[in-house]
């Protein structure tokens, strides 16, 4: 499956970029102009040290939607059916990477699906996509 | 002795929260426990020495009903 | 002890969960058969804050279908779900009307909140009739999709009047605004087949019958008192329909006195949003946060999403609570053959098990490929629904069953044969132990062995009461009315049958052992309906934790607890959410044993709902005036008053020999302690005696200042000034039953 990838050695948390991954994955992707709603985050902590906020497509989601509107698509990228949501946010609840964004004007919530925008966004070339097995459902 | 839901009970030395759940068959998953007025979280039951003489709370909450 | 640390490996199911018999071949020829005989229109509409302001009339007797305004008053004294329905039937019903006549209601009516997504256990309807087993109303909560697709058709309320002259389905399409009354002439008549049958009948195609909810019974709600109705809903992993039940009162049985076969909605397409709330962003936050806590704290505490409500079924039987044979003991060495490992290994693990959207706590287990041994559906594979904590004790302990597969076929039955599984356990506990004392025997009971723990006749006994024949006929009666008839026959010492019967205003008890908490004796006494759990489960507080050491302290919680249980009832609410988890810092707040963050979270989705502001005490007052007006509906009935208040002895205290010296120890001690009496040297005859007189004026001590406490005379009955302080002096006909009952 496609899977998102960051490589913190050479990511520095926006210290010397303008957090290029995520304002492209708010404007391009999601047409709204605040990083805040972008699908992945870079928190700096100020110590040298901070946190990426990614999906990883483990699949959590897929198996506590109780409308079938999140799958894997034939990438084992999971992809959210906005005709089938019925905005109940167990996947937000439940996603151990916090990885759903929210907006509230909107009823459904969303989240990366690996598209690569921030891959080419990123001027430390810290983001990849790869490709790795796609790990068996869990019981949640 | 000790005083476990204002029922006397048996103390013995070395005596663990655990222990005075073991004792009483508790087995009640929400328990709010109290030794000598002092929460005493889940992870620490084990750890968690029940002096002689002390007052021990086992407040179980409801579930189930 | 279940610590995080401590966690077991999750065992998986090895069942294939989407095989299972099916049975909508013959779908053709059954539709083709139905024939139209009335229809109306409407225009669809969602709900604005909640309301959709107006509710659905049918009469299936005179074919009437009409729309009724939601008044101010009604939502303001009534609030919805429990509220409306009593309301509507408090205006249908005279105190002459009985079960069986026309006049007689099935009020279904979701609340303001029901449909919510966002919120764990947030779909629930609310069921309200005159009770053929009670002769006053029934209330009872159940899931399922039917409430929230009503509500979102366009309806806060179905009000369902009249008896047809033939078997009709009523069907309400809330996508093309159509509402149909259909005769149904060759429907299959049990639920697992017809809800399957209907679902796909009345979808357009496979996508839309996620948007079907069927409410149908079976039969053995044509031949008993006990009937109950299944709410369903599509489960799309599995391919197969999925019931929930309105369970207590025989409001089944109601619904087949009316021939109404099936109610069908076909609702919109299901969003986050469609109560149209006031706040949505509160409704969000709110939620996500519930689902966090669930996530975190759920493995380690009650285990609802694995082991739904029957997690508890080792937990009464370690407190000596889970009532074994006919409420006579609190424990069984075979309990841990039904206990909740077994129950988590043989119910589908990798699913989604939520009877409404966006249910987290996802208590909705199913245990797939159950091959039928017996009955009409013998060598058929299907799934059956739970078994919650209740059938599990009622229908395993309480009558002796210990075989796991044996319990999941009586509980298979109970559901699609529409009657309820707590009843059917306490009365087939109450034959059994009829049998065990003489009072049947094999000539009796027409050649079933009713020995405590044979499943095959206990089996046998409901297919024989679904057939309408045999010694089934007289148990689907209920333990009331079998009393009267076992006495009637010259079968057993009246008293006796009075005692052990576990029954009270005419409903049998649920199943927890209230034999040594006096607080719950009053709980399950003390409720409007009739012997349920659900209005407060204090043994805890009281016998465990020894926090309600006086009657003043009994009497707050019997005030407090059944109020606030009341108002989930008011709004579509599911109870389980609010005390099978609790969050990580609940041991530190002042009242642990309330869960004041999530009282918090009801009073914030509701505000955020409806746009109108409450806090945690007028959530109480809310409550306080459906379950005020309830009891004055039941005094207008003939009862409500403190005689009707009185429980069976068997739970209150040891009827039996045996039960005395079972608990032996605890008893003496308290005659020595609590009464004042040195046991020693009497016989067991007379410490029961002692016993018995101690505990039921104990008993009425509490009744006392029970009735003190809610505002009532020391018959029962509400005060005016407690009714003036409740708005509900603005129906003279409440104040006239008040008055003359001298209130």
């Amino acid at each position: 499956m496609r899977q998102l990838r960051i490589d913190l050695t050479k990511c520095n948390y926006g210290r010397d970029c303008h957090h290029e991954c995520e304002s492209d994955c708010a404007t391009k992707v999601f047409k709204v102009d605040d990083p805040a709603l972008a699908a992945l985050h870079i928190r700096d902590h100020g110590d040298g040290k901070g946190t990426a906020i990614l999906c990883d497509q483990c699949g959590d989601c897929v198996v506590v939607c109780p409308a079938e509107a999140l799958k894997r698509n034939r990438l084992g990228v999971v992809m959210i059916n906005k005709k089938l949501c019925v905005g109940c946010y167990m996947c937000i609840g439940f996603c151990e990477k916090e990885a759903f964004e929210r907006n509230p004007d909107w009823i459904e919530p969303y989240k990366c699906t690996s598209c690569g925008i921030c891959v080419k966004a990123c001027p430390h070339a810290a983001l990849e996509i790869v490709e790795v097995p796609e790990p068996a459902p869990r019981i949640i | 002795m000790i005083t476990v839901n204002g029922d006397k009970a048996a103390w013995s030395p070395g005596m663990s929260v655990q222990d005075v759940l073991r004792a009483r068959n508790f087995k009640f998953p929400l328990l709010v426990i109290k030794v000598d007025g002092a929460l005493v979280q889940p992870r620490d039951y084990a750890a968690t020495p029940v002096p002689d003489g002390a007052v021990v709370e086992v407040i179980h909450l409801m579930s189930g009903g | 002890m279940s610590h995080p640390e401590s966690s077991t490996p999750i065992v998986r199911c090895e069942v294939d969960f989407t095989q299972r018999t099916e049975y909508h071949h013959g779908m053709e020829a059954i539709k083709a058969a139905h024939k139209l005989l009335a229809e109306a229109t409407f225009t669809p509409t969602l709900p604005d804050k909640g309301y959709t302001n107006r509710t659905l009339y049918v009469n299936v007797g005179t074919r009437e279908i009409m729309e009724k305004p939601v008044t101010q008053q009604m939502k303001d004294i009534f609030l919805g779900g429990r509220g409306f329905g009593l309301w509507h039937l408090w205006n249908a019903v005279t105190p002459a009307t009985r079960w069986n006549d026309p006049a007689n209601e099935i009020i279904i009516s979701p609340g303001p909140v029901s449909g919510t997504t966002q919120y764990a256990g947030s779909g629930k309807s609310l069921v309200v009739t005159l009770s053929p087993q009670t002769d006053i109303p029934i209330d009872s909560n159940v899931g399922g999709y039917f409430g929230p697709l009503l509500k979102f058709s366009g309806f806060d309320a179905l009000e369902l009047q009249g008896k047809a002259d033939q078997d009709v389905i009523l069907f309400i399409d809330g996508q093309k605004g159509v509402i149909r009354i259909e005769a149904a002439p060759l429907e299959p008549v049990d639920s697992h087949v017809l809800a399957e049958v209907l679902t796909r009948m009345y979808a357009e195609d496979d996508a839309d019958r996620v948007n079907i909810s069927v409410v149908s019974t079976g039969a053995g709600a044509d031949h008993s008192l006990i009937g109950m109705l299944n709410f369903s809903w599509w489960d799309h992993r599995r391919g197969c329909v999925r019931l929930k039940q309105a369970g207590r009162g025989g409001i089944g049985t109601v619904f087949r006195d009316k021939r109404i076969r099936a109610l069908v909605c076909r609702g919109p397409v299901v969003k986050g949003g469609l109560n149209n709330p006031a706040d949505p962003e509160t409704i969000a936050r709110t939620g996500i946060k519930f689902h966090k806590e669930m996530r975190a704290n759920d493995d380690s505490q009650c285990k609802m999403r694995r082991n739904g409500t029957a997690h508890i079924v080792e937990i009464m039987d370690a407190y000596d609570l889970l009532p074994t044979h006919n409420f006579q003991y609190g424990s069984h060495p075979d309990t841990h053959r039904i206990a909740s490992p077994v129950w988590q290994a043989r119910c589908t693990q990798e699913t989604v098990d939520g009877c409404w959207y966006g249910c987290s706590m996802a208590c909705a287990k199913g245990a797939d490929g159950l091959v039928l041994k017996t009955g009409p559906y013998k060598g058929h594979t299907v799934t059956v629904d739970g078994p919650e904590y209740e059938n599990a004790a009622g229908l395993g302990s309480n009558s002796g069953v210990f075989d796991p597969d044996d319990l999941l076929e009586l509980n298979f039955y109970c559901d699609t044969y529409g009657i309820c599984t707590i009843t059917w356990g306490t009365l087939t506990a109450f034959v059994m132990e009829c049998y065990q004392r003489g009072i049947l025997n094999l000539e009796r009971t027409g050649g079933l062995d009713l020995t405590w723990g044979n499943a095959a006749a206990d089996l046998e006994m409901m297919h024989q009461m679904a057939r309408g024949e045999g010694f089934g006929l007289i148990a689907g009666q209920g333990i009331h009315k079998m009393k009267a008839i076992f006495e009637a026959r010259g079968w057993g010492d009246p008293k006796l049958m009075a005692d052990i019967g576990m029954e009270c205003k005419g409903l049998e008890y649920s199943q927890y052992m209230s034999k040594e908490s006096l607080a719950q004796q009053g709980g399950y006494a003390l409720t409007n309906k009739g012997p349920q759990h659900d209005e407060a489960w204090l043994i805890f507080m009281d016998m465990v934790n020894k926090q309600l050491p006086t009657f003043e302290d009994k009497a707050e919680a019997l005030y407090y607890f059944p109020l606030f249980r009341t108002w989930f009832g008011l709004n579509g609410f599911c109870k389980l959410p609010w005390n099978d988890v609790v969050p990580s810092d609940n041991a530190s707040t002042s009242e642990p044993a309330k869960v004041p963050e999530h009282v918090q979270n009801y009073v914030d989705v509701f505000s955020a709902t409806t746009g109108i502001r409450i806090d945690k005490d007028e959530l109480i007052h809310q409550s306080a005036k459906v379950y005020n007006f309830q009891r004055i509906f039941n005094i207008r009935m003939g009862k409500g008053t403190r005689s009707f208040d009185i429980p069976p002895y068997r739970s209150v205290g040891p009827v039996t020999r045996e039960e005395y010296e079972s608990r032996a120890e605890r008893y003496d001690k308290q005659m020595m302690e609590e009464i004042g009496v040195d046991p020693a040297g009497r016989t067991t005859d007379e410490k029961i005696a002692i016993t018995r007189d101690h505990r039921m004026k104990r008993y009425n001590s509490l009744v006392d200042a029970v009735y003190l406490r809610r505002g009532w005379t020391p018959d029962g009955v509400p005060t005016l000034a407690r009714i003036q302080e409740l708005g509900l002096d603005a129906f003279p006909e409440v104040v006239e039953i008040v008055k003359n009952h001298g209130g």
